[in-house]
This record gives structure tokens, C-alpha cells and sequence, in this order.
């Protein structure tokens, strides 16, 4: 087995500009992503049940996934059999977007059309919200967000005093939350609770490794290649940790039918991937342009 | 070394050592180390594991409704103090559209806190219109722009106090109902109860508490009638569930109120005028029109009937004749200086119920389903989320543990770093068993990314400690240590802050989340992280 060493990348050969039209290439193709979405159909993602109403099922039978299908009177949108080990006949059913007088029939068309496995009851998980308790927490989730990078970019500002290596934290905190909701539209994993729980996180982790960059840049002695590249050695290090954490998060979470942890995990190791491009790429680029031209001395 | 010097160089060991011992008492220390405080909870003991941890419904299973009141409110409004009765006659008189209200649907009260009265109708068929037109019949100067949606914080806690009351009452215990604000303003009630399904819960929190007795007699045209003669709220002292031996019959002994009202009259000499005027008194002992072996009424029955029928939210429960000491006593007038007797029910089940109706009292207002949001989890797929979670974090930590060892190689730097990751995890479910948190999915999710932060600042100490070579003076050690907790705060000051604002506003599970997360960055950087620094110090220079 190898060992995980940090490689040396040499930034002298590319000018600030080669740096950052990668990131923020990506960055602007995961907005026409998104608006290109809202524009189709009318949300940048697609809203989960917590958003948009609904109900999930998680429903135990010895009935076909077919007659699943049939056995509610509204078409569910996905029906999913769980992955856990210890669950036979367990189907995690899906109704997004429908009104309040639809999911208040479903358990009972459940409990009516599809057969008993054993004596355990068929519905074994149920999570319903009418579509006015969701639109209170898509208006939550909004402020909640906006709250937590408005108090991010504060504290960033705060930190450093200084206008360039401030607003490149931001940009790349901001690129960092883009680029996943990107993902989770062309993917179509939905926008849940969790998920928006792990966009937050992102904030956090995100302004990690920028903090870790700039102090290394700005507050320490030694010339800029020197700082940035033992900035990265620890960098990179605990983000590609993190990441290999979410990784395992998600896909033992999935495994085993834990949607909350499977969506946190995966949504955390796409943002922290965007981040190591965005720190190393975007950030550094702008630290560079500030220490060399941007400080008259 | 003195002790005090002792303590100086290792106060950061001292810290982290007693956390952890703290910790392992509060998680195993039989009964936990702050005694219940609920007499409901003794019972929950006995079905407790092996630790203290306390699990939420996504853990543990059970049901949670939220869903907001029905109401609307006018505030502020200047009414004559003993008047009050006044207004609510006039918002019940009012000729609706749609609507009838009743008593139940009105309350017009003075708010102490605020030093104001406020007037609220409990009906989705009323328009604001209306009901400030009703309150202008009142006399009182209020404009449809006056009113707003929602009812007012005392019939919010009147209603929640109600529900725990019902939920709890039954053997079951643990249920628990709180209210929650959202950001249009708006507040939802929220009613948690572990090991119920979502019908039982909804049924709960559907019926609204109302319990009446009317007087079933004859009419005087050879038909019978049905007067209301006490109603739920007339009942001061209701008791409990119990069984007549010499008569054979279940019942709930109760006591009328016999406090005078502000018209001089009270409800018990009410009921006892109502009784003679009807012809009870004279007539006891006779009622036959239930037929208590198939559990049915037949109010057509034959024949002069005089009952007394106990209806239980709209649905008649029992009917029974006026018994002969009690028949005699209310004729004399004597009844009503101790006005109690017993309401007769058919079975055990139903005088439970009535019992639990009467003590919980109404719902002030009731709730709005149509805007409701559900979870429910069965207890034997909560048990496998239990295990899985388990399962998820350990090999969560072990990923982490397999990168740091393949970055650092070095045993010195990694165990003691995947050792402190772990303290944390261990201090923070400490905590959850000392306050009691009941731990459910999104506390996992929590916990998870307090390892993952952990682990990064753990990285940033390491790095720095080990910056340029060997670390060969304590004073060296303490400045890059200086150097490395300046990135360390600076990144635990910005997740708390954007993390902050989910564990204020409602957004379900998220709370948990957040507020897991945040206390494991408090407890990371200010305890176990720093402790970390000292142990790499003394591995790299005690040679």
C-alpha cells in the first residue's frame, strides 16, 4: 500500500489568470446548470418532500415493486428497495409535491392493497409535510443559508482586515455551495433537510483550508511559494481526510437505507472536492495577484 | 515539581483526563449524575441499556405531528375589565356566513403580560371581516386590519399543557409537546410521543376534550327532548377511573363547580334547578333506552324516559337514569352545598377515556391538519438505525484513522491524534447523557462532522508543531502552538457561525445537527485540540 503524500505542484509555471479560469469555469457552468434548471422547472434543484410537500413511505410487504406502483392513487415519484442487511421486502416510496388531502390517504391505501410480510406492520417509517409546512421550511432553509454566509463573509473580513484574500474566502466559499447544488441537479439527488444541513457544513469546512492558506501567505515570513506550499501540505491533508470520512459516510449510509446520513456524506464529499480545487486554483491565484501587485510597498 | 507547578505544565492533560472520566461517569453511571426530576420518567428507567443515552424518535421510534392552531386574533383592544363576557356573547351572536360558533370558539382575555385584552375565534370559516364586524357590534373600535392569524401565547400553552396531559396519561410516558416558531411568525405545535402510530396520535389531538351530560326526557308531546345540562367545563374535580363493587359499575366520581359567577348563579345550583325543573327528581330510576350487553341507544324508545347521557366529543357514551338518594337530595336543594356524584359509564375503557377528557379539559383550539407535517418510525427499524449508526461512525473514524496513519507514518503523531478524536466523540456523548438529549439521526450526522472538523484542526497542530524540524524548547513548542490555535479558532468561530442560525430556527432535525456540531467545536478547541499539542509535545522532545 502506498503512502498519501502531498505532491509539490509547481505554480510558477502558470500566470493568475490560467489559475483561476478553471475554477471559475466550473463555476459558471454550474450556474447555467442551475439556472438552465430553474428555468425548466422552476427550481435551480429539485426540492425533496421536506421542501415541496409530500410524504416518504418506508413500507414493508412481500408485494412486487409493480404492484407497489399501482397500490397508492398517486403515482409515486420513486420507489426504492432498501439496501440494509437486514431488511428483506422493505421499499422506501416517494410522493413529492402532491397536496394534503393525497397524502393523507396513502398509509391506508398501503395498509389496504399490498400484503402483510409476516406480523411486522407495513408501514414501518412515515414522513409527511402538507405543502404549507414545506413552503415554511424552504423560507427557513433560505434564511438559514443566507444567515450563515452573510456571518461567514463577516468573520472572513474581520479576520483579515484586508479586501483581496477576504473576498477570495468568500468567492471560494460561495463556488464551494454552487458547484455541489449543481451536482445534485444534473445527479438529481434531491434538496432535503440533510442535504442543506451539509451545505452549511461546507461553509465550515470550506473556510478551513482558505483561512489555513491566507495565514500561512500573509502572516508568516518567507517568500510566497514556500508558505502556500506547506499551507497546502496541511491543507490538503485534512480536506482529502474529511473527504475520505463523508465518503465512507455516504456510501455506508446509502448501504444500509440511512437517506440522512447517505445525502450529508455525499453532498460534503463534492463540496470538499470543489474546495480543493477552489482553495488551490481560485484562492491562491488572488493571493498571489495581492502579495505581488495588489500591496504597494 | 510543586503541585501548583505540576498543574501548570499540565493543565491541558488534567483538562482533557477529567472531561473523559466525567464523561464515562455521566454515560454509565447507573440512574445518571443529575437525578430525574419527572415522576413519569421512573418507569422509563427500567427499560433503560447500558447507558444513560436517551434517544429521539428516529432512534427509538414513535411519532411526531406538528401542525399549527386554527385562529385568528385581535389584540389591544379596550375593553371595560369585567366586561369581557359581554364581547364573547356578541362574537357568538354574530350571524356568520359560513360559521357557527360557539362558547368553545370564542375567548376574550386579558393578557397580563402585554397589559392588553385580546379577543381570538377559533374557526376556519370566519373572515377577518366578520370578525371584526363582530367585535364593532361589541362596541369595540376594530378594523379588519386588526386582525391577525394565529392565536394568542396563552391558548397556544393552554393547548400544549392539554395535550401533555393526554398523551401522558394511559401508563405512557415520555410524549411531550412543545410549540415552534417560524419564520412568517407563525407557530406550530408539535407533539412528540415515542411508540404511538400516527393514527393514534392524530386521533388524540383531534377530539377536543368536550364532555357534556345532557338531560334526555319527555317533551310533553309523547316525544322526548335533549336539554345540555352540565358541560365539562362545569366540573371542578374530576377523578380518576374507578369500579363499584355493590353496584357493578365503572364510573368517574366528579364534583360540580359551585364558585359563583358573575351573574350570581353557579353551575351546581344550575344543575340542580335543571334536574327538579325537568322532572328527575321525580322521576328516578327511570331510563331504559340503552341496551348495555350490545353497547347501542334507542332514544325512541317507548314510554316516559328520563336519562342522563354522558357524550364524550359528540358521541354518546352512556345513559342513565337519576339514582334515588341523589333524586331526593337535589330536591331538597341539600345537593348543591356538596355537589359530587359519579358519572356512570359502561366499561373500563370508556371510563378511562372520560376520565382522561375531563382532567385534560378541551382544547382551547384546535388544530389544523390540512398544514400538518408527520414523522413516524416503527421501533424495530429504529433499533437497526440504532446499530447502523453505530456501525456508520466507527467506520467513519476508521477511515480517518487509515488516512492519518498513511500521511504521518509516524505512531507518535497519529495515535495519540486519532485517540483525541475519539475523546471528543466520547465527552460529547457525556454530555448528551448528563442533559438528558435525546439523540436521533441527525445528532450521528453531528457527530460525524465533529470528528471530521476535529480531525482537521488536529492535522493544523501537528503540522505547525512540527514545522521546520525538531521541537526542542518548551518556548518554541508554546509559540507555534500560539501560531496553530490562531487557525484553529479563526475556523471554529466561522462553522459555529454558519451553523448557528440552524440550531435557532425550526427546521426539524437540523437542530440536533447543528447543536451537536457546535458544541463539538467548543469542546475541540477549547479542551481536547490543546491537549493534543501537549502530548506531541512531550512524545517529540522527552527523549
Amino acid at each position: 500500500m502506498g503512502y498519501f503524500d502531498v505532491p509539490e505542484i509547481n505554480y510558477t509555471r502558470y500566470s493568475n489568470r490560467q489559475l483561476a479560469a478553471v475554477p471559475l469555469a466550473i463555476l459558471a457552468v454550474a450556474l447555467v446548470v442551475l439556472s438552465g434548471s430553474f428555468l425548466i422547472s422552476g427550481t435551480p434543484v429539485p426540492l425533496g418532500m421536506d421542501f415541496a410537500g409530500g410524504a416518504e413511505l418506508t413500507i414493508q410487504t412481500t408485494s412486487s415493486e409493480e404492484e407497489i406502483q399501482q397500490a397508492f392513487d398517486v403515482e409515486p415519484d420513486s420507489i426504492q428497495s432498501a439496501q440494509s442487511p437486514d431488511a428483506q421486502n422493505q421499499y422506501i416510496v416517494q410522493f413529492a409535491g402532491i397536496e394534503q388531502d393525497q397524502i393523507q390517504g396513502l398509509t391506508d391505501q398501503a395498509e389496504a392493497n399490498l400484503q402483510q410480510d409476516g406480523d411486522a406492520s407495513i408501514i414501518q417509517q412515515e414522513s409527511t409535510a402538507s405543502p404549507g409546512f414545506a413552503e415554511q421550511s424552504q423560507q427557513t432553509a433560505l434564511l438559514g443559508l443566507a444567515v450563515a454566509f452573510l456571518g461567514m463573509s463577516v468573520i472572513a473580513f474581520v479576520l483579515f482586515r484586508t479586501f483581496v484574500p477576504s473576498i477570495a474566502i468568500v468567492v471560494s466559499a460561495f463556488s464551494d455551495i454552487v458547484i455541489p447544488l449543481a451536482f445534485m441537479s444534473i445527479v438529481g439527488i434531491q434538496l432535503s433537510l440533510g442535504t442543506v444541513a451539509a451545505l452549511l457544513m461546507l461553509i465550515g469546512y470550506s473556510v478551513d483550508s482558505d483561512i489555513l492558506l491566507n495565514n500561512h501567505v500573509l502572516r508568516r515570513e518567507g517568500d510566497f511559494y514556500e508558505s502556500s506550499h506547506r499551507a497546502m501540505q496541511t491543507g490538503i491533508t485534512m480536506t482529502v481526510t474529511a473527504m475520505v470520512a463523508m465518503l465512507v459516510m455516504g456510501i455506508s449510509g446509502y448501504l444500509f437505507g440511512i437517506g440522512l446520513l447517505a445525502s450529508i456524506g455525499i453532498i460534503l464529499f463534492v463540496g470538499l472536492a470543489a474546495d480543493l480545487m477552489n482553495t488551490y486554483l481560485l484562492n491562491l491565484s488572488m493571493l498571489r495577484w495581492y502579495k505581488f501587485h495588489g500591496v504597494k510597498r | 515539581m510543586g503541585p501548583i507547578a505540576f498543574v501548570k505544565t499540565h493543565w491541558r492533560l488534567i483538562m482533557i483526563v477529567s472531561f473523559v472520566g466525567f464523561a464515562l461517569l455521566a454515560l454509565f453511571y447507573p440512574g445518571g449524575i443529575i437525578a430525574e426530576q419527572t415522576i413519569a420518567d421512573e418507569d422509563a428507567q427500567i427499560e433503560q441499556g447500558p447507558t444513560n443515552l436517551e434517544f429521539g424518535l428516529g432512534l427509538e421510534g414513535g411519532t411526531r405531528v406538528a401542525a399549527p392552531p386554527v385562529g385568528m386574533t385581535a389584540d389591544n383592544l379596550e375593553i371595560e375589565p369585567g366586561t369581557e363576557h359581554e364581547v364573547s356573547s356578541a362574537l357568538i351572536e354574530y350571524e356568520y356566513e359560513d360559521a357557527d360558533i360557539g362558547t368553545r370558539d370564542v375567548q376574550v382575555r386579558f393578557d397580563e403580560d402585554n397589559n392588553q385584552h385580546t379577543a381570538e375565534i377559533f374557526s376556519q370559516d370566519v373572515t377577518h371581516a366578520e370578525f371584526a364586524s363582530a367585535l364593532q357590534d361589541a362596541g369595540l373600535d376594530v378594523t379588519e386590519d386588526d386582525i391577525d392569524d394565529g392565536v394568542t401565547q396563552d391558548t397556544r400553552d393552554e393547548i400544549m399543557e392539554t395535550i401533555e396531559l393526554r398523551i401522558n396519561q394511559g401508563g405512557l410516558d415520555g410524549g411531550m409537546a412543545y410549540q415552534e416558531a417560524t419564520v412568517g411568525g407563525e407557530y406550530y405545535i408539535v407533539t412528540e410521543v415515542p411508540g404511538w402510530d400516527p393514527e393514534e396520535l392524530r386521533e388524540v389531538l383531534t377530539a377536543r376534550g368536550d364532555v357534556r351530560i345532557d338531560a334526555f326526557h319527555p317533551d310533553g308531546n309523547g316525544s322526548h327532548t335533549n336539554t345540555t345540562v352540565l358541560e365539562g367545563e362545569d366540573i371542578a374535580d374530576p377523578g380518576s377511573a374507578s369500579y363499584d363493587d355493590q353496584r357493578g359499575n365503572h364510573y368517574v366520581p366528579v364534583e360540580v363547580d359551585s364558585t359563583e359567577g358573575p351573574d350570581g348563579s353557579n353551575p351546581a345550583d344550575d344543575y340542580q334547578q335543571a334536574m327538579v325543573d325537568l322532572g328527575f327528581t321525580q322521576n328516578t330510576g327511570q331510563c331504559g333506552i340503552q341496551d348495555r350487553e350490545a353497547g347501542t341507544f334507542n332514544f325512541d324508545a317507548d314510554g316516559d324516559h328520563y336519562c342522563l347521557v354522558t357524550v364524550v366529543n359528540n358521541e354518546t357514551v352512556d345513559a342513565h337514569s337519576m339514582g334515588n338518594d341523589l333524586g331526593q337530595n337535589m330536591a331538597s336543594g341539600q345537593w348543591s352545598t356538596s355537589p359530587s356524584f359519579q358519572m356512570i359509564v359502561p366499561d373500563q375503557q370508556s371510563a378511562h377515556e372520560l376520565s382522561v377528557n375531563l382532567n385534560s379539559g378541551a382544547l382551547t383550539a384546535p388544530l389544523d391538519f390540512d398544514r400538518e407535517q408527520t414523522f413516524s418510525l416503527e421501533p424495530a427499524l429504529a433499533d437497526q438505525f440504532k446499530l447502523y449508526s453505530l456501525i456508520i461512525g466507527g467506520l467513519s473514524l476508521l477511515a480517518v484513522s487509515g488516512m492519518i496513519f498513511l500521511r504521518y507514518r509516524n505512531p507518535k503523531v497519529a495515535v495519540p491524534m486519532i485517540l483525541t478524536a475519539s475523546a471528543e466523540v466520547l465527552i460529547l456523548l457525556g454530555f448528551a447523557a448528563l442533559i438528558r438529549m435525546p439523540l436521533d439521526l441527525s445528532h450521528v450526522a453531528g457527530f460525524i462532522a465533529v470528528v471530521g472538523t476535529g480531525v482537521d484542526d488536529l492535522v493544523i497542530i501537528a503540522d505547525e508543531v512540527m514545522d521546520d524540524g525538531e521541537v526542542n524548547s518548551r518556548r518554541v513548542f508554546e509559540s507555534r502552538f500560539r501560531k496553530a490555535f490562531w487557525i484553529i479558532g479563526a475556523a471554529a468561530a466561522t462553522t459555529i457561525i454558519a451553523l448557528s442560525p440552524l440550531a435557532v430556527l425550526s427546521l426539524g432535525d437540523l437542530r440536533g445537527f447543528a447543536i451537536i456540531t457546535i458544541l463539538g467545536v467548543l469542546i475541540g478547541v477549547l479542551v481536547t485540540r490543546p491537549a493534543y499539542g501537549d502530548i506531541l509535545q512531550r512524545l517529540l522532545t522527552d527523549k
